[in-house]
């Protein structure tokens, strides 16, 4: 490492400190809870800026307001905001941050002094009319109105009257806003709208992004790919991520006269201008449940393409399928099945069960459990039967043997890889069981539309990204313990997922167990204040550390394991004399 | 003579058969109906009956049909058989479909329904009738076709037309000739007046009246067929009623004679139900579902007020029968003059828009102008009652989109089924046991409007995953402990019956200190449930010992006892829920799918209903295990485990915003009425510590233009980023 410096030219220079550069701002500017809520209480009014200027950073079509970003990128005259984010030049940067300086002064100043101050520092800065950012001004009042008020306790209240309680969209509130006021009653989506047209458009941008990152690392498109659909990101992103099923297929829905989503048709293969993939999905139960309609459908648009006459390298699903009848001399629909969810009327892999309890003994056995939960197919066969959940775990091996990639969607900043334990356990279920069956680990990919500039990073990425972010940040872990017992628990918790992807994917550095260690537990204050505040979750912590120490997922220093063990008798000793 | 009619819904059938039956008997014409439900989509074999019925008919009626993927598969078919069909009658179809209609010279055309003769008639410009004949087929002809593509604002004004249109289209009819050139328009609003009105008689009339004209049959040709019976648009019925009432009056009359001579419940506001019944199943006398659900609810000493439903737009009948001198949108004075406690909607659609489409944000105003709560319950109209038993899926996938995904958008709950089509029969049948779930629980919930609130009973359940005492209080986002505290305090100032502790430390001091040690448990044990005792109350302890092994077992128990944790607050009883029982058991976990939840999760719904005695469950924050117990996806029945545990109790949840597919689950599969809450304040991560310092030297890199300079920061720059494990990728 010391000697490359003196190695590169100085291009080579400007380009690794811009890559920097990028990672560093990554981090900087990704939003995290810093905190918890309480119920019935309203939000604080300090903490909403950064908000606020994400929510202004999208367009909003729903009230006529275009993003802040492209208001001021157009009005400076530097082309639209996207193109900005794309060009990672020194030019390219400056220009971004011009555009985002001024779109954070407005802000700020619109939080002070009000939306006429703000339009009129727009006007100057950036030529943005008063009309233009009076529409984003206006959305904007109207958050912060709703979020100075709680109508939570109100609606428990009337709820437990027996009155109507009124129905209101979920999401977080930079993806959708009219998710305020809280205190509803949260609803789905109907299933047969589901893929939108823009969440269909939107899927294609994902898609090709995923599609060459996977070329320009392996040199080839990969030619089977699993994905976990979630009824999480679906029902906010209205399909997003049934519409990258299909994309990767290569389908489009059709729309019947009623308007609703009940087919599918083929894309020419030479449109698509690549050749197809075959899509393993794994499904959530939850999915299964809400989207039952999107099951059918998902299923229809592989046998679709399936039966399409087209080249054994532009069509892998075709070619897979007839390899599978030919080898197996199973049938076409035994060959064709690619929708697989739990059992009917059961959830969740239990891989999560497993890795937070400490009850498995080699990752194999988590690849099994999660083929064991998920090896239920659905959708209908060539005689029109719906399958409904039919065992097949043959069929649900062979296809895992096929994978070359795994992707899933991330939708909230709220809802991330180490905030709950249902990442892990099914993208890196998927993952080791395709490792198991494919003897190779695939890429491991996670798509998020959290900012402009809809990214798709590898798993690896997203875990030192959310440790940075999240984990190891002041800012973060100081706003959980603000919240104090809860607080400790959240930070035991982030611990345990993080561990839960060395478990299922091996995706975690080294470094980050060292530095959980030092952050929560080596340092004496710190720990000090976490058994204090809650000894239960601090035992657990440092449990987890030994746990990954001894599963070889982190070569600690013999002191510092000595260190924790130390500790964590202590934490033993403290708990079983309270108790 | 043979007939085909492919349809859908549970209100057809049964008349059909009756006509068949009659019209044989009277006419001696062998005449064979094939009928085929077609709202969700047919496996092969079906097919193969639909096309050999379909070949063999001279007379095919399609009639709402909606369904995608049916349709697309249809319309070849109607084409493939033109020839053998003497006519094709489509009635409130999507476009593809309705352009199928042959009779005569009728087509149905994107632009012109009558080939050929527009031009001609509207140049001999002959009389009022003939131009308002056109209008009406075309019209009712575009009719689904224009609902789907859902102009939003528009819904009650097309729908206003449309009901018009059904009271006054028998009389203009009367003006419209027989014979020429409108012969074939006439005869399609004469069917389609009938099948407006699907009594009995009209629907035996509807065949008749297309087989005489088109079948070609001369036994037919002579046979007078009675011009459509009416019936009111809109009206009260019940069961028990000689007829509909056209009036609130008439009816609460009748009602209140009953209510002497029958000792049925009075119909008094703060007492009475509120049903919103499909019209064609009231009209063809297909209502045993319904018969048997406003039975099961006066049987809870609960009054009935069943409507009929006005279709398209329930707004109509709710504000002209539910509300004391109607309600306007804006009036805001709806609660006050409401006849009913809740409205209980049968019609399986939304509750303004119909099966096209839906116009939720003019329900929710206009319920929220009322404030009673919509519950929608499930009539099994596209699979039959035996499948959905069998099923483990519970609702197929067309049902569950339309009867309940899309009510549950205008805030619908409780989305039970009641009844439905069996295998064999002709028409819906209730389902005994699901009717008396429903009714209990509206009782309850009634209970909840009128009691006073110091006597309200509350089980405010908390979550503690994985299972260890620092895990007290899980929820997603949610700082448990001065949320309940809040919520303690705000019931105090309702005039509930609670002891708010001083602060949400010492509540939860009490919770996880208490007794616990002494029992090993998670937190203090509020109630210690002998086996004999849980045995007793606990209805379905026997099939968990199928499962689980003898009672107690080893989950949340102490000896033989079950143990229930909790602080009891005075009318409020602060619970733990105890986890699935297996995350720890290796065996367990690597079942493909739940058999049923522990003992001790049993024990503890088991206390709350019959030992607390509770009037409402709520459970606080996302996400618990009950909801994800065992049973059907949707459409849960009584040995569905979610619907056991929950009973018949009010079910509150308090749940993340940011969680509608999890949120969704608890509300279908055990009822609960969802209270969302915020997400957390969010802001930028920021940088901190190295990683500040390395964007400085990295800014300071770029902003310098001296290369020596440069090529120092960068060996700062390479040294603190490898420091900070960025080395590499």
């Amino acid at each position: 490492m010391s000697d490359k410096p003196a190695t590169l030219s100085s291009e080579e220079r400007d380009r690794r400190v811009l890559e920097l550069w990028e990672r560093v701002v990554e981090v900087e500017g990704r939003l995290i809870p810093t905190g918890l809520h309480v119920f019935g209480r309203a939000s604080d009014e300090q903490e909403c800026a950064d908000l606020l200027r994400m929510v202004a950073s999208f367009d909003r079509p729903e009230c006529g307001a275009r993003a802040l970003t492209d208001l001021v990128a157009e009005g400076l005259g530097l082309g639209t905001y996207d193109s900005l984010v794309g060009d990672k030049s020194e030019d390219g940067w400056r220009r971004r941050e011009r555009v985002d300086k001024i779109v954070r002064r407005s802000v700020e100043i619109f939080l002070r002094e009000g939306s006429e101050h703000a339009a009129r520092l727009l006007e100057a800065e950036a030529r943005v009319s008063a009309e233009e950012s009076g529409r984003v001004f206006a959305l904007l009042s109207k958050i912060r109105e709703q979020l100075r008020t709680s109508g939570e306790l109100d609606g428990l209240v009337r709820s437990l009257r027996g009155e109507y309680v009124e129905p209101g969209p979920g999401a977080d509130i930079v993806q959708n806003p009219s998710v305020l006021p809280t205190g509803r009653n949260t609803h789905a989506v109907n299933p047969y709208a589901v893929p939108s047209r823009p969440a269909y458009a939107r899927a294609e941008r994902v898609v090709s992004a995923l599609l060459e990152r996977h070329r320009a690392e392996r040199g080839r498109y990969p030619r089977s790919m699993a994905l976990v659909l979630w009824g999480l990101d679906n029902i906010k992103t209205q399909g997003e991520g049934v519409a990258q099923a299909l994309w990767l297929l290569g389908v489009r829905p059709v729309r019947d006269g009623m308007n609703r989503v009940s087919g599918v048709e083929a894309i020419p293969v030479e449109r698509l201008g690549r050749p197809r993939v075959d899509v393993l999905m794994t499904v959530s139960g939850i999915f299964r449940d809400l989207f039952g309609a999107t099951m059918l459908l998902l299923d229809k648009a592989v046998r679709c393409v399936a039966e399409l006459e087209e080249p054994a390298e532009l069509n892998p699903v075709r070619a897979n399928v007839e390899g599978q009848v030919k080898a197996d001399g199973c049938s076409f629909d035994e060959a064709a099945l690619r929708v697989f969810s739990n059992a009917p009327g059961s959830y969740g892999t239990n891989v999560n069960f497993m890795v937070t309890d400490s009850q498995w003994e080699s990752a194999d056995s988590l690849g099994d459990l999660f083929v064991t939960r998920k090896c239920f197919a659905y959708g209908r066969d060539r005689a029109g039967i719906a399958l409904e959940g039919r065992e097949a775990r043959g069929a649900l091996a062979r296809a895992l043997a096929r994978v070359e990639a795994t992707c899933q969607n991330i939708d909230s900043f709220e809802i991330g890889i180490t905030d709950v334990d249902h990442y892990f356990e099914y993208l890196g279920g998927v993952s080791k069981a395709v490792e198991r069956h494919a003897q190779a680990r695939p890429a491991i990919y996670l798509s998020d539309a959290l900012t402009r500039d809809a990214r798709v990073r590898s798993l690896e990425e997203v875990v030192r990204l959310e440790t940075r972010a999240k984990t190891l940040n002041p800012k973060w872990y100081e706003g959980m313990l603000r919240h104090g017992f809860r607080g400790v628990a959240e930070i035991e918790s982030h611990v345990t997922n993080t561990f839960g992807w060395s478990a299922t994917a091996d995706a975690v550095d080294g470094w980050v167990y060292d530095e959980v260690a030092r952050t929560y537990v080596l340092d004496t204050e710190m720990l000090e204040r976490l058994r204090c505040l809650n000894p239960h979750s601090a035992r657990s912590l440092v449990a987890r550390l030994l746990e990954a120490e001894g599963r070889g997922f982190w070569e600690a220093e013999a002191e510092v394991v000595e260190r924790l063990r130390e500790i964590f008798n202590g934490l033993e000793d403290q708990i079983e004399g309270v108790a | 003579m043979k007939t085909t009619i492919l349809y859908v819904g549970s209100s057809l059938l049964a008349p059909l058969r009756q006509a068949e039956e009659e019209i044989n008997r009277r006419h001696r014409t062998g005449l064979r109906v094939a009928a085929h439900n077609f709202g969700a989509p047919l496996s092969e074999n079906e097919w193969r009956e639909v096309e050999r019925d379909l070949c063999e008919s001279e007379v095919v009626f399609v009639i709402h049909v909606t369904d995608g993927e049916n349709a697309a598969r249809l319309v070849p078919l109607l084409r493939r058989f033109e020839s053998k069909h003497r006519a094709v009658v489509v009635i409130n179809c999507m476009p593809e479909l309705m352009r199928r209609t042959r009779m005569g010279k009728l087509r149905f055309g994107s632009a012109t329904e009558e080939r050929g003769d527009e031009g001609k008639a509207n140049a001999s410009g002959k009389g009022r009738g003939e131009g308002r004949a056109r209008r009406l087929v075309k019209s009712v002809g575009s009719w689904m076709g224009e609902q789907a593509r859902g102009r939003r604002r528009g819904v009650s004004s097309r729908h206003a037309q449309y009901l018009k249109l059904v009271e006054r289209m028998p009389s203009l009819l009367r003006f419209v000739p027989g014979a020429g050139r409108l012969r074939d328009v006439k005869n399609y609003l004469y069917l389609f007046c009938y099948f407006l009105q699907p009594t009995p008689v009209n629907i035996r009339s509807m065949l008749l009246y297309a087989l005489k004209h088109y079948a070609g049959d001369g036994r037919l040709s002579k046979i007078e067929v009675p011009p459509p019976e009416t019936a009111p648009a809109v009206g009260i019925y019940h069961p028990d009623a000689p007829a509909i009432f056209e009036t609130f009056d008439a009816y609460r009359r009748w009602y209140e004679r009953r209510a002497k001579r029958a000792k049925t419940p009075p119909l008094v506001p703060s007492n009475t139900v509120g049903f919103l019944l499909m019209r064609t199943n009231v009209v063809s006398g297909t209502r045993k579902h319904y018969d048997g659900l406003i039975r099961a609810v006066e049987r809870e000493g609960l009054a009935a007020l069943p409507v009929i439903s006005t279709f398209m737009d329930n707004r109509d009948a709710c504000s002209r029968f539910f509300v004391e001198g109607g309600l306007s949108n804006d009036d805001g004075r709806g609660a006050a003059r409401s006849r009913v406690s809740q409205i209980v909607s049968l019609t399986g659609f939304s509750f303004v828009g119909g099966p096209a489409m839906n116009d939720s944000e003019a329900a929710v105003e206009f319920l929220r102008g009322l404030k009673r709560p919509l519950r929608s319950a499930v009539s099994l109209d596209v699979q039959t009652v035996e499948a959905w038993r069998e099923s483990w899926t519970g609702l197929n996938p067309v049902q569950a989109g339309m009867q309940v995904a899309i009510p549950e958008i205008d805030g619908a709950t409780e989305p039970f089924v009641f009844g439905g089509m069996t295998a064999e029969g002709v028409e819906p049948v209730a389902l005994e046991e699901r009717c008396r779930r429903v009714a209990r629980r509206l009782r309850r919930w009634n209970r909840l409007q009128n009691a006073e609130r110091g006597e309200i009973k509350i089980a405010l359940v908390l979550f503690c995953f994985p299972p260890n005492k620092g895990n007290i209080g899980t929820a997603a986002d949610l700082d448990v402990f001065p949320s309940v505290q809040e919520i303690l305090c705000r019931l105090r100032a309702e005039g509930y019956a609670v002891e708010v502790p001083p602060d949400a430390d010492r509540l939860r001091e009490m919770l996880l200190g208490g007794n616990s040690a002494a029992f090993g448990a998670v937190a203090n044990v509020a109630y210690r449930m002998g086996v004999e005792e849980y045995l007793r109350l606990c209805p379905y302890a026997a099939d968990i010992e199928n499962e689980w092994g003898a009672a107690p077992g080893h989950v949340n128990t102490f000896g033989r006892e079950l143990l229930i944790q909790g602080v009891r607050l005075g009318n409020v009883f602060v619970a733990v829920q105890p986890t699935f029982g297996y995350e720890g058991d290796p065996m367990r976990l690597l079942m493909s799918r739940g058999g049923a939840p522990h003992h001790g999760f049993a024990a503890l719904y088991t206390y709350l209903e019959k030992i607390f005695r509770a009037d409402a469950v709520v459970h606080t924050g996302t996400h618990g295990a009950l909801e994800f117990m065992p049973g059907k996806q949707v459409g849960l029945s009584g040995k569905c485990w979610p619907d056991r545990l929950i009973g018949e109790l009010p079910h509150v949840y308090i749940y993340s915003v940011n969680n509608p597919s999890e949120g969704s689950i608890a509300r279908r599969r055990s009822y609960a009425g969802l209270v969302s809450y915020l997400t957390p304040p969010i802001e930028d991560a920021g940088l901190y510590r190295d990683l500040a310092s390395l964007k400085e030297v990295l800014l300071a890199y770029r902003q310098s233009a001296d290369e020596g300079e440069r090529e120092q920061l960068y060996a700062v720059i390479e040294e603190k980023a490898a420091a900070l494990h960025f080395a590499g990728g």
